[in-house]
């Protein structure tokens, strides 16, 4: 009896730890989910009789379209670039470890500290010739002014340029350690067997990191989806109504805040997570990436290793 | 460090002849790796150097010369003509929530992980999954709900809003767990128990005494995580007053006509360098950060599950 009484408060304890991160978890993750579902069939201007039109409502916003077609149009370029050019500079960065390898990876990293607010202002001077540290390169273009630049049919590639930089050095770092978790044997008898470094990279190291770039890419794409800060930084500060509900959490941010529409407001929210939700569940379920069982494993053989 | 990292003198010998093979290859391999460097480094540099200059110099001089030690003074004290010095309220406030955020993160991430990896509790693998997704939708994909219940308990515009949502930090929770259920094997707790060790002090003084590198990782993701933050605080935080530093510069974008050229001429001398060094005071301690922790981005971005 008094053992058990004993394990039981035990248990309290650990649940008590448990508990400040539970309440946040519960707080911040599960009820704004139930409130936003809760809020979509609310009544206001655009959804009158109230009800779950609104989802029919907010696709049907004349902005909606524009939305898609922006927000795409950056991600076919943003993904793709970002994917490449990680994987290729982590694969060139594993070809060879020198003493420099250190620095240069320090410096891949610097742009991530230049990211929102001030990526917004560091890439506005880049791209302004009276100022553009890159002045040369832009005029060897042809562009004498900001407002060969600044215009809404460029806003893509300009604020796809914005992240890659933002992101690109995190990831660099990642696959770069994801390169270094590959068995030196491996390495070793593909060498011996004769395989160039090309060979190496593309053959045998690219394939083994598979799962570490599936992981990007879904993340990468999730985090594309929800692009904000950049072109409503822009259109509210710098080029006055250049991206105007530029993109999708653009559009929810106006119709919450300008228009009241909280409704179809939460409605755009619920239809983005959506993509988020199904790349999260594939990167848990389809990879063994957050797999207890790989993890615990891998740590086993290391230990074995040493 | 692995023998993966770090190539042993042996294997130098070895592989020297397929290098040699493929020196063109290797020059034009480097060559990209120190250009993409370059230009890697360029916006940051351009940055620090903008707020040394004057207005006038930014256009007149060299984009990367530096201008003058003073410049960076005269340039903050030019920033407190804005709103009666408001920037110092935006600094101190950005200290004090990141503080605040660090320090709520990182107890209890750090105690969720040990209880999930040393407890038998039911729902961990519910738990652990519902973690993992919070971890991997992007954060800003709940800002517009997160405000409808802000508003609703009546804590917009309130530091605590941003405080306590930033502080819900899923991939401390599981970098802990996986810390903890990898560094302490379970008999150690199962002994401990018998020696008549309570829950708590299992933790207290088993895991935290391990827990050093943890808790460095855990605080270094999520400051970099949340110093620079911009949607969230900007959806809650509406008076100037309880701005963070990156609110803040969008604010002085948005009505300064530094950047701005629709807006026209104010009394107050904010102009780029001023800007910028706003921009400095975000970018700078995030990228000291970065490079004092590289190794730690690494090893903490992979949840732990590679070699370091």
């Amino acid at each position: 009896m008094a053992k058990v009484k004993k394990y039981k408060q035990r248990n309290i304890l650990m649940k008590l730890m448990l508990a400040p991160y539970l309440f946040l978890l519960i707080a911040f993750g599960l009820i704004p989910l139930i409130m936003a579902v809760l809020e979509v069939p609310g009544e206001s201007l655009t959804n009158p009789d109230g009800g779950w039109d609104a989802f029919k409502i907010v696709v049907q916003d004349f902005r909606f379209p524009q939305a898609v077609k922006n927000v795409l149009g950056f991600m076919a370029i943003y993904v793709p670039l970002t994917l490449v050019l990680v994987i290729v500079m982590a694969l060139m960065l594993d070809v060879r470890h020198t003493k420099w390898s250190k620095y240069l990876r320090m410096a891949y990293i610097i742009p991530a500290s230049v990211s929102g607010a001030v990526a917004v202002l560091v890439w506005w001077a880049i791209l302004e010739p009276t100022i553009s540290p890159i002045k040369s390169v832009l005029n060897a273009f042809g562009i004498e002014s900001a407002t060969q630049i600044w215009q809404t049919k460029n806003l893509v590639y300009i604020i796809a340029i914005m992240t890659f930089f933002t992101i690109a050095g995190n990831w660099i770092l990642i696959q770069y350690g994801s390169l270094q978790s590959i068995s030196s044997e491996i390495i070793e008898a593909a060498r011996v067997d004769g395989c160039s470094a090309f060979q190496l990279a593309v053959r045998i190291k690219l394939p083994l990191i598979r799962k570490y770039v599936i992981y990007m890419a879904v993340l990468l794409f999730a985090g594309g989806l929800q692009i904000f800060v950049e072109p409503q930084l822009l259109t509210t500060s710098v080029y006055t109504g250049i991206a105007n509900a530029w993109s999708f959490d653009q559009l929810s941010y106006e119709l919450a805040f300008k228009s009241g529409d909280f409704g179809g407001a939460s409605a755009l929210s619920i239809i983005l997570l959506i993509p988020s939700m199904i790349g999260a569940l594939v990167v848990i379920f389809k990879t063994d990436m957050f797999d207890d069982k790989t993890i615990r494993n891998k740590q086993e053989s290391e230990k074995a290793d040493l | 460090m692995s023998t993966a990292v770090a190539p042993s003198p042996k294997n130098e010998t070895k592989v020297k002849p397929l290098r040699q093979e493929s020196r063109v290859g290797m020059f034009f391999v480097n060559a990209w790796l120190i250009f993409f460097a370059v230009i890697s480094i360029v916006p940051m540099l351009w940055l620090v150097l903008a707020a040394s200059k004057t207005d006038p110099e930014l256009s007149s001089r060299n984009p990367l010369a530096f201008g003058s030690l003073k410049g960076y003074w005269n340039a903050w004290q030019n920033l407190q003509f804005f709103d009666n010095g408001v920037i110092g309220r935006w600094v101190l406030n950005s200290v004090l929530f990141n503080a605040a955020i660090v320090i709520i993160a990182t107890i209890t991430a750090s105690l969720a992980g040990f209880v999930i990896s040393a407890a038998k509790i039911r729902f961990k693998r519910t738990f652990l999954i519902s973690t993992l997704i919070m971890m991997l939708i992007p954060p800003v994909a709940l800002v517009i709900p997160l405000f409808v219940m802000m508003d609703k308990v009546k804590l917009v515009d309130n530091p605590w809003s941003v405080i306590l949502i930033s502080s819900l930090y899923p991939f401390g929770a599981f970098l802990s767990y996986i810390y903890y259920s990898t560094t302490i094997p379970p008999e150690l707790y199962e002994s401990a128990r018998l020696d008549g060790c309570s829950d708590w002090q299992l933790y207290s003084r088993i895991a935290l005494p391990l827990s050093g590198a943890l808790l460095g990782l855990l605080a270094f993701f999520a400051f970099i995580g949340n110093w620079a933050n911009y949607f969230m605080p900007y959806v809650m935080l509406y008076s100037g007053e309880n701005y963070t530093l990156p609110l803040g510069l969008g604010f002085l974008f948005y009505s300064t006509p530094a950047i701005n050229p629709g807006i026209g001429a104010t009394s107050v001398p904010i102009y780029k360098p001023e800007i910028a060094l706003a921009g400095i005071l975000i970018a700078l301690p995030i990228m000291i950060m970065f490079l004092v922790s590289q190794k730690r981005l690494i090893r903490g971005m992979l949840a732990g599950s590679i070699k370091e």
